[in-house]
Formats: C-alpha cells, sequence, structure tokens
C-alpha cells in the first residue's frame, strides 16, 4: 500500500468509515512505516482537539422562541401556499403530457358521455322543476329546510337589528331572511358555522352564535352549545375559536362538557391569544380539581412565558376566589 | 505499532444523540409517510408535527455551523418555510430526514458563502494570538471543569478552533460539522449534499488536512 492512499484511509478510519477489508490492509501498512503510524496519531489527535468545542443542544427558551416565529410565519402566509400547490400540480400535470395521446382520447369519449348525459338531464330538470319548486317550498314550511341545503355562502347582520340575510345554496343559490330567533334561520347558522371552504361565513355564524348564548337568547338547547364547542376544538381559524370560546362563557360554571372544552382548549390551542382568553375564561370558576390542575401544567409547560405567568397568578389567586 | 490502538475507532461525539433523536427509521417510516401525506393534502396540524420531530436537530445543526442563536433561528424559519411551500414535491424517493437536511444544508452553505465573502471584505487577520499552545497534543481526555484555568483554556481552545473551521471552504466545512459534530454516515452526507459519497469521503479528507495546518499554524 502506497502512504498516500494510506493517509487517505486513516482519516477514514478514524471516523468509522472505512470497510473492514480495508481495515485489515492499512493495519498491515501502519505495522511497518513509521511516519504513518505518525499520521494516524496526529489525525486522531485532531479529533480529540475538535471535540473541543461542543455541540450544545438549543436551550428549551430558544426552541420556544423559534417555533413560535415560525408559526407566526405560517399563519401569514396559508393563502400564498394555496396558490403555490395549485400552480406545482399544474406543472405536475404537464409532466403528464406524454400520456398526451391517450388522455385526448379518453377526454373525447368521457366530452361525448358527459354532453349525452347532460341532455338528457336537461330535458328532465325543465320537465320536472314546477314540480321541484312546489316541493322545496313545501320542505322550508315543514323545517325541512337542511334536506335541500347545500351550504350557506354568506350572512348579513342588519345594523343594530336581530335580523339577518343569509345566503345558502340549495339547488340554485337562495337568500333568506329572518329574525336571529327564527329556527330556521338558526338552522342556516349552525350549517354555517360547518362550512369548510369559507372561513368568513364560519366566522360570521360562530360569531352571531356566540352573541346569542351570551345574551341568553334561547341558547340553552344542545345545538348551538354543541355547534361552538365543535368550532372550539377543531376550527382551524383562530378567530372563530375566539368567538366560541366567547360564547360559551357563560355555560362554563354549570356546564361540565363546556368547562372540558375549555381545558382542552388551554392545553392544545395552537395560538396564543386563544389560550391566553380560556385562562381569563376559567378565572371565575370555583376552583375544581382539574381547572387546577390544568393550570398547573399550563404554568410549568406552555411555550409562551407569558401565559405560563398569567396561569400561575390565577392559581395563586384562587383560594380567595374560594 | 499496536493493532489495537488503531482499532479502537473514537465514536462520533454526538452522532448517537442524533440517531436517537431523529425517528428510528422501520418503526416510524408508515406514521411519518402518513402525516407527510395529511400535510401535502393541507393539513397545518400534520406538518406541525413533522416540524416538531426535526426542528431541535436542525437548531443544534444550525447553532454550531453559525455560532450565533440569530442566524440559526433565520436558517431554521426559512427551512421550515420552504419546506411548507415545497411539501407538495416531496416524491417519497428518498426518506422526508434526507430531504429536510438537503434544505437546511443548502441553506446553511449559502449562509456559510455570505460569511465568508464579507470576512474577505473586511481582511481581517484573525490568527494574532502569539501563544505558544500545542493544539494537538495538549489535549487531556477528563472533560470535568474543575479548573477554572483549564476552563479558560479550553475556552480559548475552542475559539481557535472555530477561526481554523472558518477557513475551510463552505462545503468542506458542512460535510465536517455533519461528520464529526453531527455524527452522520458519510453516505447520508452525499446524498444531503447532493454528491457521491466518495466525494463526501474526499471533501473529508480535504477538510482533516486543511485543520491540521490551520491549526498548527496557530502554535
Amino acid at each position: 500500500m502506497k502512504c498516500e492512499l494510506a493517509q487517505e484511509q486513516i482519516a477514514l478510519i478514524v471516523y468509522g468509515e472505512l470497510p473492514d477489508d480495508k481495515v485489515h490492509l492499512l493495519e498491515q501498512h501502519l505495522a511497518e512505516c513509521e511516519s504513518c503510524r505518525r499520521e494516524l496519531e496526529a489525525v486522531q489527535g485532531l479529533y480529540k482537539a475538535m471535540s473541543l468545542l461542543p455541540v450544545e443542544e438549543p436551550s428549551a427558551n430558544l426552541i420556544a422562541r423559534t417555533r413560535l416565529r415560525l408559526e407566526e410565519a405560517l399563519d401569514s402566509m396559508p393563502h400564498g401556499s394555496w396558490l403555490l400547490r395549485l400552480s406545482q400540480k399544474f406543472s405536475q400535470g404537464l409532466g403528464h403530457m406524454r400520456a398526451a395521446p391517450v388522455a385526448a382520447s379518453v377526454l373525447l369519449v368521457l366530452g361525448v358521455g358527459i354532453g349525452g348525459y347532460a341532455g338528457f338531464r336537461e330535458g328532465r330538470h325543465i320537465h320536472d322543476s314546477d314540480q321541484a319548486k312546489l316541493i322545496m317550498q313545501s320542505a322550508a314550511k315543514t323545517g325541512g329546510v337542511t334536506a335541500q341545503i347545500a351550504n350557506v355562502s354568506s350572512i348579513v347582520q342588519e345594523p343594530n337589528t336581530d335580523n339577518v340575510e343569509v345566503s345558502y345554496n340549495r339547488l340554485v343559490p337562495e337568500t333568506i331572511h329572518g329574525s336571529l330567533d327564527d329556527p330556521q334561520i338558526r338552522q342556516l347558522l349552525l350549517l354555517g358555522a360547518q362550512n369548510r371552504i369559507n372561513p368568513d361565513v364560519r366566522d360570521d355564524s360562530v360569531g352571531l352564535l356566540a352573541n346569542e348564548c351570551r345574551a341568553g337568547h334561547q341558547c340553552t338547547d344542545g345545538p348551538i352549545r354543541n355547534a361552538l364547542m365543535v368550532a372550539l376544538r377543531y376550527d382551524r381559524s383562530p378567530n372563530v375559536r375566539l368567538k366560541a370560546l366567547e360564547g360559551l362563557q357563560p355555560y362554563i360554571g354549570d356546564d361540565m362538557r363546556v368547562r372540558d372544552a375549555v381545558l382542552e382548549t388551554l392545553m392544545n390551542d395552537k395560538d396564543a391569544t386563544v389560550r391566553t382568553q380560556a385562562i381569563g375564561l376559567l378565572e371565575p370558576v370555583e376552583a375544581d380539581s382539574s381547572v387546577r390542575q390544568v393550570l398547573n401544567t399550563v404554568a410549568l409547560q406552555d411555550d409562551n412565558p407569558q401565559i405560563r405567568t398569567v396561569s400561575r397568578q390565577v392559581l395563586d389567586q384562587m383560594p380567595q376566589i374560594q | 505499532m499496536s493493532v489495537d490502538a488503531l482499532r479502537l475507532r473514537i465514536p462520533a461525539t454526538s452522532g448517537l444523540q442524533s440517531s436517537q433523536r431523529m425517528p428510528s427509521q422501520a418503526r416510524d417510516r408508515a406514521s411519518e409517510n402518513e402525516l407527510i401525506r395529511e400535510a401535502q393534502a393541507g393539513s397545518r396540524t400534520a406538518f406541525d408535527t413533522l416540524v416538531r420531530q426535526y426542528d431541535q436537530a436542525v437548531l443544534r445543526l444550525a447553532l454550531h455551523l453559525t455560532g450565533s442563536e440569530q442566524d440559526a433561528q433565520d436558517v431554521h424559519q426559512e427551512a421550515f418555510l420552504k419546506a411548507y411551500r415545497y411539501l407538495g414535491n416531496f416524491r417519497f424517493e428518498c426518506s422526508f430526514y434526507t430531504w429536510i437536511y438537503r434544505i437546511v444544508t443548502n441553506l446553511c452553505l449559502d449562509h456559510l458563502r455570505r460569511r465568508k465573502a464579507r470576512r474577505e471584505d473586511q481582511a481581517v487577520m484573525i490568527d494574532s494570538s502569539g501563544e505558544e499552545m500545542d493544539l494537538l497534543s495538549n489535549v487531556s481526555d477528563d472533560r470535568a471543569g474543575a479548573n477554572p484555568d483549564r476552563e479558560l483554556q479550553r475556552k480559548f481552545l475552542g475559539e481557535r478552533i472555530r477561526e481554523a473551521l472558518d477557513k475551510l471552504t463552505p462545503r468542506e466545512r458542512m460535510v465536517f460539522e455533519l461528520k464529526h459534530y453531527q455524527g452522520l454516515k458519510l453516505r447520508t452526507i452525499g446524498e444531503m449534499l447532493n454528491t457521491t459519497e466518495e466525494t463526501a469521503k474526499n471533501t473529508l479528507f480535504r477538510a482533516t488536512r486543511k485543520l491540521r495546518m490551520n491549526l498548527a499554524e496557530l502554535r
């Protein structure tokens, strides 16, 4: 073995990257070559010397700060990423153009098929439309409004009144006008709270339902409270979750399920404002053990130092509240 | 020459730690792929979970490479924003670990290049200590820092080492960092840097050569 090759392998053996068969050859060479043995010692010395610059673990504080910064940056870019993903999908689609001839014939067959079917449906639709209108009207009168509704598209409240205008899609888009206390309107607001496409509609629906609850307008029934709890737990928009939280405020004392939902939010919600608001809501609750326990956990483990401090303060005040 | 001394390969200091921290592949690969698919479909929660699996290791690497919390935070943020933006392009052809590290190492290389350019502009001579010190033989194995003199000396040595590292090319620095300090296999390093294992080996060899020269200059 030449010394030049041996020296390259010495750097590898020190880092455990030399295959076993080559280790054997290198050992033989080292046994007879003084200068390469010195080289090995020098490289081992370098290894030890370099280890004097320790690899430090990032502190918990730094990790928390960095995560928070990233989350804020991610929150501010959801739209861009969606568009980007769409454009990527499009460009990937272009990449598949090699299959264009097959795709073209498939499209042709599909087009003919869809055309034929659409003509058939259109004919039937014209024939049945009068009858359909009658069915829809009667369904609306009997409160079977949900069965005909595709989704809720917008909600506008008239200023200083109890009235709202809810637009929703049936087979054709429609608009309904009425008081917030109207069961049909409420039904639509509940549907709006589940609108997965338009966050503004969810925001409006949950906001109005929450206001009704806080004002004590017939909110004792289950569905509205449930809808608020579902929004609090699962809605992707922090704004909607905040509104749901506000709406649940009056029931936190009496309803264990509401209290559990708020505690869960305090433990798990990603948004610091929502968590802070949750602490505020828990304050008046007489110190039940689960509230204490959660506050304790949050005071110790929350990523956000402010939330930790506030939970600690609330905990400290609890004996006086009792 | 005692063959035993040769066989005693020095374990990479942080290799074990980092492999423990990275998800143990066989067990977690399936659930990780599931997470990636959910994140590709637009789930922020799934993406956040992915971030939390890797961000500590990314931060540790960036912190050691840049030596600055601020720079490390910048690299971390830019890396995961990029990952979020281009997650749709991830095709499961390599592991997610390699993919995310490819992004991180590219950003770190950019950072090192910019820093090197700034340094050369300033044309500052750094190695002006003039102190007599044999770095390569003066290292003892006990790391207990009871003696303040020794602690001070260690700190001084640490600075000298950083200076020696700064004289490497960004690529040499990166390979050395990933091998020596992060304990990765050269094959993985090759994949991350879009090159072959052979090139990574040569780069490591060049880096160790240069480091010895740079440290010897400081004697």
